[in-house]
């Protein structure tokens, strides 16, 4: 069986998931000429190398049909449900770390916790005739902290495809829950995160596709191991 | 295929509705979706069907009867009293069995005596139960949220703070969360020194310029979300909130009421020792649950099959008082579910308030029970 580890195709994150293979002893060959979006480990016959964005790897992780993947963590949660039993987190590999976090407007002088943003939630529409919107392109995380950690259910998501951070400035929802690295886009557009509202610190993982297959398979372990002890 | 897995018993079902004098009402399959996002919230959207139409409306697949009947009521605008009856196929994405199955029930709308409609109601579901399932012992759970109501009044909090321990009845975790934080006051720090000297003040005005100048000054639209005077307010009333604790007597008497658990028969005068050994000065609440005694007593409802959970409600902000399950004694799956929501007409639109009361069945769970091995020996 040939094991396929999906790689990102572009970008910082593609280079330092080359560079942590790379120091695995894992060598990164492309097959072909170098724009190409297959390649194969030098050294390690039966593995293939598929380079594809990071959301997609998330999805095809979630299809099973790659064995590996490095993608963002908040892109895997957020593409599956029962994510642990259906994935294994096996490194965590110290670059593209970002935050998923509930974000308000500065203005909200009296928003700091989640507590807080469930008291307003509970009025809103009494007092605006409508739930309260949150902007979002994390329907999974957000339904998940909202209304399994904080039991807030009264709201509604508003689907966000890009430039989350200035939905509240332009009148499309009130808050956001958006992924933040330095928190200076947050901050050019006037939100704050919340003490409680960091729902998840994300970052590259190598995660493995739980399938029986791997049972047993040493080039699995081996990849796994040596990946780790690169870091 | 609708009418080959329709259940045996659908036209027992249906006789019975009718004796029971309601009126039989069917509703579209596909509905618009942004009622039920809005009733129960975003977490329902993971479990219905939704589709978009080409102009980008949202629909879904009828998920339960309630919402669609009494959009429908509103709609026709037929008065009340009314008693509507259902039996129809409702879809859900569920993790175990099918995604399509029948669901029936009966909202009783508009009746203005609630213990007695409370009663009917119950005695509805015990009766249409016990003439599918004869010779089943059956028994009933209620949960009664106005008596929360009620303790959390006598206990001397800050409304704000009666307001979060009633929108939490029903989720053990998160009303421990709140008790825990009730131990003792949790000042509020971290705002800016205008604002904190302002707040300290009681200068609303000042409080309320200095957000809309700051409004001003980021481009924020005062209009669009929560205005200057919304976010004032709420702060002085989180100050409040921040400064609120419990001492260890009445915290102890919260966590004791939501540990009763007593069958129906019992329970008035267990409120009532309640009330008397907390001190807590509930009269009313245990007036009104002795009325509710009395009403199910008078509608043939057997109290004896009756247990009474303090601690039992449904986080929605539409169901304000009674809620009930049914089930086999010995078994967990519920078999019918119901409650009182009177905030939900309005919410749906109706001009005028409209006391509300309905359950539904669960007819594959019945068909289960009825066959004779399958589900009913399993755990």
């Amino acid at each position: 069986m040939t094991l396929t580890i999906a790689l990102p195709s572009k970008g910082r994150i593609k280079e330092a998931a080359a560079e942590i293979f790379d120091r695995a002893g894992l060598p990164l060959v492309s097959v072909g000429n170098d724009r190409s979006y297959r390649g194969r480990i030098d050294g390690l016959d039966g593995v293939e190398i598929a380079y594809l964005s990071a959301s997609e790897i998330a999805r095809e992780l979630a299809a099973g049909t790659v064995d590996f993947g490095v993608t963002g963590e908040d892109l895997v949660r957020e593409d599956m449900s029962e994510v642990d039993a259906r994935v294994e987190f096996c490194a965590r590999l110290g670059f593209g770390g970002a935050d998923v976090v509930v974000a308000v407007p500065e203005i909200w002088l009296d928003v700091e916790t989640m507590a807080d943003l469930g008291d307003v939630a509970a009025d809103f529409r009494a007092r605006h005739g409508r739930r309260l919107a949150i902007a979002t392109k994390y329907w999974r995380l957000t339904q998940q902290f909202f209304s399994g950690s904080h039991g807030i259910q009264l709201y509604r998501i508003v689907e966000s495809l890009g430039a989350t951070e200035g939905a509240p400035a332009a009148g499309q929802a009130d808050i956001i829950v958006d992924i933040t690295s330095t928190g200076s886009t947050l901050k050019a557009n006037h939100l704050k995160v919340l003490a409680d509202g960091v729902i998840l610190k994300s970052e590259a993982c190598l995660v493995r596709a739980r399938k029986a297959a791997h049972q047993g398979d040493e080039r699995v372990e081996e990849i796994v191991r040596r990946v780790r002890g690169a870091l | 295929m609708a009418l080959i897995d329709l259940p045996d018993f659908a036209g027992t079902l249906l006789d019975e509705f009718a004796a029971r004098r309601t009126h039989r009402v069917d509703t579209p399959v596909i509905q618009p979706a942004a009622p039920f996002l809005d009733m129960a919230g975003e977490d329902l959207r993971r479990r219905i069907f939704l589709t978009e139409s080409e102009t980008g409306e949202s629909f879904c697949l009828r998920p339960e009867f309630t919402i669609p009947v009494c959009l429908r009521h509103i709609e026709t605008a037929t008065g009340t009293p009314k008693r509507y009856a259902y039996l129809g196929q409702v879809f859900r994405q569920r993790r175990e069995g099918g995604h399509e199955f029948y669901q029936a029930g009966i909202e009783d709308l508009g009746d203005p005596d609630l213990a007695a409609a409370d009663a009917r109601i119950v005695a509805d579901a015990l009766g249409c139960l016990a003439r599918i399932l004869p010779g089943r012992s059956l028994t009933v759970t209620i949960g009664d949220q106005a008596v929360f109501e009620a303790v959390v009044a006598a206990l001397g909090l800050p409304a704000g703070w009666q307001k979060r321990l009633v929108r939490a009845f029903g989720q053990q975790e998160v009303l421990d969360a709140m008790i825990a934080r009730l131990a003792r006051p949790a000042p509020m720090a971290g705002l800016p020194a205008e604002v904190e000297a302002l707040l300290q003040a009681g200068d609303e005005a000042g409080l309320i310029a200095h957000v809309e100048a700051e409004m001003a000054r980021t481009g924020t639209l005062t209009n669009a979300s929560r205005a200057p005077q919304e976010i004032v307010r709420r702060l002085k009333e989180k100050r409040q909130l921040a400064d609120a604790s419990l001492d260890k007597a009445k915290l102890d008497a919260l966590k004791e009421f939501l540990s009763l658990n007593v069958s129906l028969r019992y329970a008035p005068g267990v409120l009532a020792d309640f009330a008397r050994a907390a001190g807590l000065p509930l009269d009313g609440a245990i007036a009104g649950f002795d009325a509710r005694v009395a009403a199910f007593a008078n509608a043939g409802a057997p109290l004896a099959d009756i247990t009474w959970r303090a601690a039992f409600g449904r986080p929605l902000d539409y169901y304000t008082g009674l809620v009930f399950e049914v089930t086999e004694r010995g078994q967990h799956k519920v078999l019918a579910g119901g409650g009182r929501f009177d905030r939900m007409m309005t919410l749906l639109g109706a001009p005028d308030h409209i006391p509300a009361v309905g359950f539904a069945l669960w007819l594959d769970r019945i068909a289960a029970a009825l066959s004779p091995a399958g589900e009913r020996t399993a755990p």
